[in-house]
């Protein structure tokens, strides 16, 4: 129904909108707590890369970082090779909890910091995740999925060339998670945007992500590409191998004399 | 049907019952009459005053003084409030005096009030607006502070800014407190109104009632008191709707749900 409506934005831009990413050798830290321990990282425009790590590693340290929501205490993030102050590429975000303002309409909510005839641009992009009938509802009366849809919705709508995602699904439960996961990846591959996902779920890293990178004590511990056919399938016997391999990286490999 | 017609007389079988009880007692002369004039005679004066027109009178110069007041204190008190909550700096610079005044029972201004300003307007209008000004100043300042700050980091996000980040976010976020501030506030005003309408003034509902006590006229008395109570619920219910109207996402204001 939506991948259509969609398509016919991209054409309308008429290119990749996806943003190059390069961490370099950012350092972060809070008080005496270095969070992030220079930390190299280079995104290609359109990839999706997942940061999986446990809590406190750091991960969702670096996304507000690359967000611009919190200060480098040092080293170099550029976007398309230009500082993020300064550069034009807009970035969104999902967060865990779906942030919608509850005192704005479902459209209002989508159509937050638009300008000019805002309403159909988000209608359009309220069909693409399949919730327009609820356009006119309070937020309050949506269940936690809807809700994160509207918020994915809130963030597409602004055309990011890059898709910041803190644990966006995590506060679901399974089924609308798998369906979230669906929609996050058919959207994601009809507009060719550069997707950034924090989880600790190593699954859903692995089933959305073309690479999987493990932060562990603000540093990179692995980097590991992820090949598998696109849309991924569930029955992908190659995910469920690199899962495997990652969780076992995390929990640390079971000692062999 | 019938069940709902009893359950809505319930609450009103009660003061009925007391009311007849009164009549019964004042007619046979159980109590004194002059003392405690009977419902009927209460409503013949009242009757008498609104043919002259000397309620009407009374209420308008009473209705003006706590409209101008409330307006002069509330709005006083809601500027305060939202630059206090907004800006450091201001917040330094004039909380602590607020605070300080605060802690002044406005009545026992009335004294030096009647000095510097006289018995006219002018001294009622001061007092009204300094009894509000602290309800609506702390609960405006409150709802600012007390906005989520997720919402705020992700309306930057999104692109608001300045005016707009108040109008869309901080302003509805502020509101179901700066309500219960305005609710408060009405109670002092007509607090504050009796108070110093009994004391010194020449026209007013509290005019009226000190005026008839040099004449024993206790009917009036008891008429001036009946319009304070209808007029305080006349203006609780006000705000009640205005609350209503301007907090109809909030949940607990749905009335659907």
């Amino acid at each position: 129904m939506s991948g259509s409506a969609l398509e016919s934005r991209k054409e309308e831009t008429g290119k990749s909108r996806g943003v190059h990413i390069h961490v370099n050798h950012v350092v972060k830290t809070f008080g005496d707590k270095e969070v992030l321990k220079g930390v190299d990282l280079a995104i290609e425009p359109g990839e999706f890369v997942a940061i999986v790590g446990k809590s406190g590693s750091g991960k969702s340290t670096l996304l507000r970082l690359i967000a611009g929501l919190d200060a480098l205490t040092d080293g170099q993030l550029l976007f398309d090779g230009v500082p993020v102050k300064e550069s034009q590429s807009k970035a969104t975000m999902m967060y865990q909890d779906s942030r919608l303002l509850p005192w704005k309409k479902v459209i209002e909510n989508v159509g937050l910091g638009l300008k000019g005839n805002w309403r159909e641009k988000a209608e359009r992009v309220l069909d693409a995740v399949g919730l327009l009938p609820f356009q006119k509802e309070w937020p309050s009366t949506l269940s936690g999925g809807q809700k994160q849809r509207v918020a994915l919705a809130r963030a597409l709508v602004h055309e990011p060339s890059l898709l910041l995602l803190d644990e966006p699904l995590s506060a679901l439960d399974a089924l609308t998670r798998l369906e979230m996961q669906n929609l996050i990846e058919r959207i994601w591959l009809d507009l060719g945007f550069t997707a950034l996902l924090v989880t600790h779920d190593v699954r859903e890293a692995v089933r959305l992500a073309d690479r999987i990178i493990l932060i562990e004590d603000g540093q990179i511990a692995l980097d590991i590409p992820n090949h598998a056919k696109r849309p991924r399938q569930l029955s992908d016997i190659s995910l469920a191998l690199l899962e495997k391999n990652v969780v076992e990286r995390i929990m640390g490999a079971p000692e062999r004399e | 049907m019938k069940t709902k017609v009893v359950q809505q007389a319930l609450p009103w079988l009660l003061p009925l019952l007391l009311l007849a009880g009164w009549q019964v007692c004042s007619s046979i002369e159980l109590i004194s009459s002059q003392l405690f004039p009977s419902p009927a005679t209460v409503l013949l004066s009242a009757w008498n005053l609104i043919l002259t027109g000397e309620l009407a009178y009374h209420i308008e110069a009473s209705l003006s003084r706590a409209f101008i007041g409330g307006l002069i204190g509330g709005g006083i008190g809601f500027i305060l409030g939202m630059l206090n909550g907004l800006s450091r700096t201001s917040f330094r610079l004039t909380d602590t005096t607020v605070q300080m005044i605060r802690t002044i029972p406005h009545l026992a201004l009335v004294p030096l009030v009647i000095i510097w300003l006289g018995i006219d307007e002018g001294s009622k209008i001061f007092l009204v607006a300094l009894g509000v000004m602290f309800p609506v100043y702390i609960n405006t300042l409150h709802g600012i502070r007390t906005v989520d700050a997720g919402y705020i980091e992700m309306g930057r996000m999104y692109g608001l800014k300045g005016y707009q980040l108040f109008r869309e976010i901080l302003l509805p976020g502020a509101l179901p407190s700066i309500f219960v501030g305005i609710r408060y506030a009405l109670g002092v005003m007509w607090l504050t109104l009796i108070i110093a309408e009994t004391i010194a003034t020449n026209e007013g509902i509290g005019y009226l009632a000190t005026n008839a006590r040099e004449f024993m006229q206790t009917d009036i008395i008891i008429i001036s008191i009946i319009l304070y109570a209808l007029l305080g619920k006349l203006a609780d219910l006000l705000a009640h709707w205005g609350e209503r109207r301007a907090l109809r996402w909030h949940p607990s204001y749905n009335i659907q749900n």
